[in-house]
């Protein structure tokens, strides 16, 4: 009984971990395009424009106020209604991008507004133009000082990207339904890929405290 | 216009039917949460379980929580019809999140008036009902919102498992219809509004029950 279930697990172990490379995979690219477009929607939110506020607010609320599924579900259709046709994985990632960057911004503003107002009026002064100061002295701070909360973030993302199966992208939740229609043995095939998003997000909190607690003890 | 006539009944039954499962299942995890946390208090041993739970569901998608309660039970003899499998699963992962709304609702309560009423001779359940409860509630009360609004946005993914909510019921006008656009268009709006609503309504309740706190 028992060998019989270790020799099963060798045979999902492969396809699971490829699924799982490709949800990280996934997961990291839209943290990343996520990261940017949280960035400007955080400039926006501070910026002078009125409707850049207005946007801003609506876009934060509209992506946090909805399912994953039902964006990622509009997402891949509506293009295909124009005649454009996205393959899903670039729907996936975009999907992923835009709903997590309205997480993101809420999190980088309190990253922003912890650096000290003199940093800003010194590069102002020395003439750093507006693109140098942020991306040479606000943004390595700003990262570095939400980092722990960002890392989190990404637990999210991984946790919400499970729904992606549903456009067919063999992620780890879709590599474990196929596995489930060749096996029949649903209870521990599931239960196998729970284990393997456990290891993931896991893996990523402990580095989060981990990088936590080392700058703690730099500061 | 005529077309979105059509289905707007649908709609508004599967609507009642995302908000039915959402309440249900938030309600038997507000209490499951709030049970945990009492838990923890109360039995010193309790503290492992109670992390384990947490760490289990927390680090794991809802959806392979669905799919081992719908598709993974049966094989132990545990046969769930969808939407009582939907909301089994959603109240026992709304359930953690709750309980760990409560644990930091109930740190939020400085541990010197536990010393306080101990020496005093009054009991831990007392002080748990009397001393730490009321505090840790309105502490609790402006999030607990929230976490109806995150069990109402994960119950769209009891959609794959067949349940006639509002993504389901959105799915379903589109392989029909073919047209895509309105349909789930429709179907984040109707989102919007529950959410906004829940969050509204939240915001009103929060802010009449602390009233007393505020002077």
């Amino acid at each position: 009984m028992m060998s019989d279930f270790s020799s099963r697990l060798a045979m999902y172990g492969p396809a699971l971990f490829e699924g799982a490379l490709t949800t990280l995979w996934l997961c990291t690219i839209g943290m990343l395009l996520g990261f940017v477009l949280g960035v400007v929607l955080h400039l926006l939110a501070n910026g002078r424009s009125r409707a850049g506020v207005a946007f801003t607010r609506v876009y934060v609320s509209f992506f946090r106020g909805t399912p994953m599924l039902a964006q990622l579900l509009l997402l891949f259709y509506l293009p295909s209604a124009v005649g454009l046709d996205v393959p899903p994985m670039v729907a996936a990632a975009a999907a992923l991008a835009l709903n997590t960057a309205a997480y993101q911004s809420q999190i980088l503003s309190s990253g922003f507004s912890a650096i000290p107002k003199g940093q800003m009026e010194a590069a102002s002064v020395f003439a750093l133009g507006r693109f140098n100061t942020l991306v040479h002295i606000q943004l390595p701070q700003v990262l570095r000082l939400t980092l722990p909360a960002l890392i989190s973030e990404l637990i999210d993302v991984i946790k919400v990207s499970a729904v992606v199966s549903v456009i067919s992208i063999t992620d780890l939740m879709r590599v474990s339904q196929q596995l489930v229609s060749q096996t029949y043995r649903p209870l521990e095939v599931y239960l196998v890929a729970g284990v393997f998003y456990l290891a993931l997000t896991s893996l990523l909190s402990l580095l989060g405290t981990v990088l936590e607690r080392r700058w703690q003890e730099r500061n | 216009m005529h077309e979105l006539l059509s289905y707007l009944p649908e709609f508004a039954n599967a609507l009642l039917v995302t908000l039915g499962i959402s309440l249900a299942a938030a309600w038997v995890g507000l209490v499951l949460g709030f049970g945990l946390n009492a838990l923890r208090l109360a039995l010193p041993g309790f503290g492992v379980i109670y992390r384990l739970y947490v760490w289990l569901i927390r680090g794991t998608p809802f959806l392979a929580q669905l799919a081992v309660v719908y598709f993974g039970l049966p094989i132990i003899g545990l046969r769930l019809e969808a939407v009582e499998a939907s909301i089994l699963s959603l109240a026992l992962y709304s359930g953690a999140y709750f309980a760990e709304l409560f644990r930091s609702a109930w740190a939020s309560v400085p541990n010197g008036q536990l010393e306080a009423a101990r020496v005093h001779g009054i009991s831990r359940t007392l002080v748990f009902w009397h001393v730490q409860a009321p505090q840790a509630m309105a502490f609790a009360l402006p999030l607990l919102g929230n976490q109806v609004i995150l069990t109402i946005k994960e119950s769209a993914v009891t959609s794959i498992i067949t349940v006639p909510e509002l993504t389901m019921t959105a799915g379903r006008i589109v392989s029909t219809t073919f047209s895509y656009v309105l349909p789930y268009a429709l179907l984040v709006l109707s989102y919007w509004l529950l959410t906004s609503t829940v969050a509204a309504v939240a915001r009103t309740l929060g802010q009449r029950m602390t009233r007393h706190l505020r002077g």
